[in-house]
């Protein structure tokens, strides 16, 4: 019996080591480049760890941040940082903006009865089904048409609408998770609904409302068709877009896309690791029951 | 008592509590998803090209009939289908392997699940780049390991020819969208209780006949969700066709997500572009429905 549980031991941490590499290797191999030289890339077999550690690439994306032109860098690495400042409002907008409007849309859905609430919740779950692609042709022709093109209000605008669906069944179901007594003693204590939501539901949700705010932030910092359709200038470009421009373009040193895709995923890595557990627990029921 | 009814008598209805509180929503989705659906369905029934202004008139479905006796529709909706197929089949044969092994106790198993959001926290276009580097054709780490190990004698340019490209781009498409079947998998998995095993094992089941008739059966609602929401996902696929393939090499990864781009925003034919769009949206969700109705029946058996 005890050799048994030895064999099985033994092919779990064989398939946990297969799923482990799969999983975070190929990400590995990208910072790993990235600290490399140009012509180290072209060893073979691969060189796996740097050494020396470079720090060009990184140091170019600073440098051409501050000295714009006059840096001789490439024109991708000298827009990055502010693509990356782009993202951070952006994300960082839809996900605090989100959480509000919507904590107080769901908030009648989990928990009062009234005419129209479940023709409410499917239409703002069915809006969700409408595909990006044929939304964004109109959406594009109105934002050029009133000049709000290139303008990163825009994106955060066309963001929240795509994550509220989302954030709204999460906190609903939320919400239904608190006991209807602590509401119920509330009531009784006087307080009006606006007080029981500021007073008894909120604070209660904070794990609730800390997951949805990490996946509408996660999930907009990723966009990327709109924000490739509604930007013009480098002005409104997000991080993603950058990426793209980089990663189509054949003339910028491979050094030099790989450490704008490492540093345009630190913030969602680091959010995710932290984070994990509301992540996790965030997905799991905002994909799920309601 | 008094102050009870007086204090009711001030408040709302909840029907009124629920307009004032959702209001904020329900207008922000209207304005930039119900607003723009309306449009969309508008446009594609218009002869509307940005090259040719003050040329835009009703021509009713014109665009439709155009697309459905078009080469460059079903093209790419072949191509939507073969990706779409294959994606679905890897995400979840390989997602279902990871959450049985993550179903299993052992240390570190907390670790590897939380790793799992690596992945899935890298944005898709970000994915693509990365793709692009490990299959480059002059230094690909993929190229580079596949020959260490003798199962290639050159370096090979996989997105330059079918049908690696298509292989290739489901891989790299499904490395990130993983890690969330997994974990859907194994929340469904959790919910299986251990005696249900533990009696089977006592009547003699292998490992084989409890996945077939145990496990299997069990997981199936949640499986028909990952398999609904995956295709969803694959059908309307376009990041990474922008980054990795641009729809090449000759034709060869253009799907609708592609053709509706090209078509749109480089041809800048709005009517052809919203009509296939509506198209594209049309088929998704017949397909959905279809999926739902037959998995749901799975479910039944």
């Amino acid at each position: 019996m005890k050799a048994r549980a030895h064999v099985r031991l033994a092919i779990v941490y064989v398939a946990a080591a297969i799923v482990l590499v799969g999983t975070i290797g190929p990400f590995l191999w990208l910072v790993s480049s990235s600290f490399q030289y140009e012509r180290q890339l072209l060893n073979r077999p691969p060189q796996w760890l740097p050494n020396p550690i470079v720090l060009d690439s990184y140091r170019e994306i600073f440098e051409g941040a501050i000295l714009g032109e006059a840096s001789g860098v490439p024109y991708q690495s000298r827009i990055f940082l502010r693509s990356f400042a782009n993202s951070f409002f952006v994300a960082g907008s839809v996900a605090a903006i989100a959480v509000l409007v919507g904590a107080y849309a769901a908030y009648p859905l989990a928990r009062l009865h009234f005419r129209g609430r479940s023709v409410l919740l499917f239409g703002i779950l069915a809006s969700r089904l409408i595909p990006a692609l044929s939304l964004a042709i109109p959406i594009v022709l109105v934002a050029k048409k009133i000049g709000m093109s290139d303008k990163i209000i825009s994106l955060v605008f066309i963001n929240l609408s795509f994550i509220l669906p989302y954030v709204i069944w999460l906190l609903q179901s939320y919400f239904k998770s608190i006991p209807m007594e602590l509401e119920d003693a509330g009531r009784i204590d006087g307080c009006s609904r606006l007080q029981v939501v500021h007073k008894i539901i909120l604070p209660l949700s904070l794990p609730g409302l800390t997951s949805a705010g990490i996946l509408a932030f996660l999930l907009t910092w990723g966009e990327f068709l709109f924000a490739l359709l509604l930007s013009e200038t480098p002005a409104s470009y997000t991080s993603t877009v950058v990426v793209s421009l980089f990663a189509t373009d054949v003339d910028v040193s491979f050094v030099s896309i790989i450490t704008a895709g490492v540093i345009s995923v630190i913030p969602p890595i680091c959010f995710a690791l932290v984070f994990q557990r509301f992540i996790i627990s965030g997905l799991l029921s905002g994909s799920l029951k309601g | 008592m008094q102050t009870r009814r007086e204090t009711d008598r001030k408040e709302m209805s909840p029907g009124m509590l629920a307009v004032l509180f959702s209001a904020p929503a329900v207008l922000i989705i209207a304005a930039t998803i119900l607003a723009p659906f309306l449009m969309a369905v508008f446009l594609s029934l218009h002869n509307w090209n940005l090259k040719r202004p003050g040329r835009e008139r009703f021509i009713g479905l014109e665009n439709y009939t155009d697309w459905l006796s078009d080469s460059d529709f079903w093209g790419p909706l072949q191509t939507t289908f073969s990706f779409a197929f294959l994606a679905v089949v890897v995400i979840v044969v390989i997602a279902l392997l990871i959450a049985l092994l993550l179903n299993e106790k052992f240390p570190g198993r907390g670790l590897l699940r939380a790793l799992l959001l690596v992945p899935w926290a890298i944005p898709s276009v970000v994915n693509a780049l990365l793709w692009k580097w490990l299959l480059n054709p002059q230094y690909g780490l993929l190229n580079a390991v596949f020959f260490e190990l003798g199962i290639i004698t050159e370096y090979q340019n996989v997105l330059g020819s079918m049908p690696s490209v298509m292989i290739w781009l489901v891989i790299a498409y499904s490395w990130i969208h993983i890690p969330l079947a997994t974990l859907l998998l194994l929340s469904g998995l959790q919910t299986i209780p251990d005696d249900i095993y533990e009696s089977a094992i006592v009547d003699g089941a292998g490992v084989g006949q409890r996945f077939l008739f145990i496990t299997l059966p069990m997981l199936w609602p949640m499986l028909s969700i990952v398999i609904i929401f995956e295709m969803i996902f694959a059908l309307k696929v376009f990041d990474i066709i922008f980054v990795l393939t641009a729809g090449g090499p000759a034709d060869a990864t253009n799907v609708l997500g592609w053709q509706i781009y090209t078509e749109t925003f480089r041809k800048l034919d709005f009517g052809a572009g919203s009509s296939i769009a509506m198209l594209l949206g049309g088929i998704t969700l017949a397909l959905a429905i279809i999926f739902y109705v037959i998995l749901d029946k799975g479910v039944e058996r």
